[in-house]
């Protein structure tokens, strides 16, 4: 019965949002049966039930022709009311947030057991997760706008979880002043959609801009697409909006600051990518050159800024806003060739660039998660997070050591690691229109750019693993050291076997590029 | 002049008073206020926009949930305001400027 298949889009928001109910309740049971890790185990077992929720998904939506899923609330439904739409990129990004979410939680087993309140640390994990899953699953904007400040509340609580420090409440406050502003912007677009158009629907959105090229108010829809960029740009932390990033993830715990860095500001950019390249047909609007300038603008900023920095996770956090750079100028030369160039040619040089652009989602959650999760026991260990304190640790800490060099190599792009893949794909879509000067000065801008995040990659590691130590250390515990050594793993399989990963993120690509036709 | 569009200029004052706030005020609570201005702000706007259409009721359904989050919001940032008292025994947003890029 189709009905209940598509009632299993519902199972994984369930089983996270019930999850973060039952925990708080585990927590008093093991309280009295004087079980301190139950806690921590349900957690982890919640993540792997939404795992498995998610690959069931999986098989249903393969079965289907087109691979899409639809499910309307009752009474609601139809093209008017709330929604959820499950596709490739959806399927793709949840998939990334919830198996980061399960490593994150069993990192968190040993990392956070000094800490009180637990039940409440994971339960706002469990919710964070669950608003992203949300944000990529629905299928209108106002479902979009409601998952998405679930996901927004959770993180900021969670960035002030560690209350009795003075900096994590005045990180905390930074970013929710900056990133309501930034979610009210994107209602304030969601609100002249609806007076235009009369639906939120975003497929039936673009349906009917895409119908009535709304000429006479070309002014008022760009309008339109700045409130959404600039207001999905805050939690994606682009580069004018970008200064709650290098203090919040710092102040967060390491696991947090993983989730954060490699998937929470992933969900700013999948709005960007969703609402633009859906809503606002790239064929009738120029949105791609200003995602291009933005994105080298990003990328220039965020690596001067990372070279001055001395603490190891905020020049971490500076690594992730240049990661964020590469996506945004993919994305923005996907679009950018689709408005300037006719179907045959656009079409494929856009597949490739967003293909690339998504790859590099891939890519950055799992080496930016490895590199915060590695920071973290770094931290941990050395009770510091000055860098020149901490030189020389890695060699107390091999596996570690070894696994955080794996990791910083693979974002530097060194061949056979998965970042190289990434930003090759994004650099040959550049590259391959070249009587185009726009688009070969902003490559070549990425390329400069990338190889001048490579050296200070490399300059990291270099005083990291091998300088004369200066601290004591011993090896994290196993249960730290399991995930990370499952995320160096993947970052050394994808970059040897990069095929399923591609043909995945091309798929992904497709179901935000196909919308746009010939 | 038309109805719709004193709403909708209303709606556009709201929000640049409190974005003005933001910017300029150096209180916390202030700052909290000045959030809340921009949601009734956005609120006004979505109802202004849809008033005497068909889509009027599913509107103010969206509203009631915004002001819900909006609620939400307002209530963690009020939490911090106190922690940061705790802190600093002020609520000072100069006070608070330890951390830059």
């Amino acid at each position: 019965m189709v009905d209940m298949e598509t009632q299993a889009i519902l199972n994984p928001l369930f089983i996270l949002l019930a999850g973060a109910i039952i925990v708080v309740i585990v927590e008093q049971v093991g309280r009295r049966l004087k079980l301190p890790k139950l806690t921590d185990a349900t957690a982890v077992v919640f993540f792997a039930l939404t795992l498995i929720s998610l690959y069931q998904l999986y098989l249903i939506s393969k079965g289907q022709t087109p691979p899409v899923l639809t499910y309307s609330l009752k009474g609601l439904g139809g093209p008017f009311g709330v929604s959820f739409v499950v596709d490739g990129l959806s399927l793709f990004m949840a998939f990334l947030f919830a198996g980061l979410g399960l490593l994150v939680s069993i990192y968190s087993i040993r990392y956070m057991e000094k800490d009180l309140n637990l039940d409440r640390y994971y339960s706002l994990l469990m919710t964070l997760v669950a608003g992203m899953i949300g944000v990529v699953f629905a299928g209108d904007l106002f479902n979009l706008f409601v998952f998405w400040e679930t996901m927004s509340i959770s993180s900021y609580s969670l960035v002030a979880f560690r209350k009795y420090r003075w900096e994590p409440i005045e990180a905390s406050f930074k970013y929710l002043t900056m990133s309501t502003v930034g979610s009210l912007m994107v209602l304030y677009a969601i609100s002249f959609l609806y007076g235009l158009t009369g639906t939120l629907n975003i497929y039936e959105l673009a349906r009917i801009l895409g119908a009535s090229p709304i000429r006479s108010q070309l002014l008022a829809a760009y309008f339109l697409v700045a409130c959404v960029v600039a207001g999905f740009g805050v939690t994606g932390a682009m580069v004018p909006f970008h200064f709650w990033l290098p203090d919040a993830h710092p102040a967060a715990p390491s696991g947090i600051s993983a989730m954060l860095s490699g998937v929470v500001i992933k969900a700013g950019v999948y709005g960007i990518a969703r609402v633009l390249f859906t809503v606002f047909n790239p064929n009738s609007f120029d949105f791609g050159t200003v995602l291009m300038v933005f994105g080298v603008i990003t990328l220039t900023v965020a690596n001067l800024a990372a070279l001055l920095q001395r603490d190891i996770k905020r020049l971490l956090a500076y690594s992730s806003i240049v990661n964020i750079g590469y996506i945004l100028s993919g994305l923005g030369i996907g679009a950018y060739v689709i408005t300037h160039y006719q179907p045959p040619l656009s079409l494929s040089v856009a597949g490739l660039a967003v293909m690339g652009a998504l790859f590099h989602i891939f890519n950055h959650a799992i080496g930016k998660g490895l590199l915060f999760l590695c920071a973290g026991c770094f931290i941990h260990e050395a009770k510091t997070r000055d860098i020149s304190m901490l030189e020389g640790i890695g060699k107390h800490m091999a596996i570690t050591g070894a696994s955080f060099s794996i990791g910083l190599l693979g974002l530097a792009g060194v061949p056979p690691l998965s970042g190289f893949w990434s930003k090759l794909f994004i650099i040959l879509a550049g590259y391959s229109i070249t009587w185009d000067p726009f688009m070969i000065v902003v490559t070549t801008l990425i390329v400069l750019n990338s190889i001048f995040a490579a050296t200070y990659y490399v300059w990291l590691m270099q005083r990291i693993m091998f300088r004369e130590s200066k601290v004591k250390a011993k090896e994290a515990p196993a249960s730290m050291i399991l995930p990370i050594v499952i995320l160096a793993l993947l970052c050394v399989v994808v970059g040897l076997m990069p095929g399923w990963i591609i043909e995945a993120a091309g798929k992904a690509g497709l179901s935000l590029i196909s919308y746009v036709g010939g | 002049m038309n109805p719709l569009n004193v709403y909708v200029f209303t709606s556009a004052a709201l929000i640049v008073i409190g974005l003005y706030g933001i910017a300029v005020k150096r209180n916390m609570i202030k700052t909290v206020i000045s959030i809340e201005i921009i949601t009734a702000g956005v609120n006004l706007n979505f109802l202004a926009l849809t008033v005497g259409t068909s889509f009027f009721t599913l509107a103010q359904y969206f509203v009631i949930v915004s002001i819900a989050l909006g609620a939400a919001v307002a209530s963690i940032a009020l939490s911090m305001v106190i922690q940061a008292y705790r802190h600093y025994g002020s609520i000072d947003l100069r006070k608070l400027s330890r951390l830059r890029w």
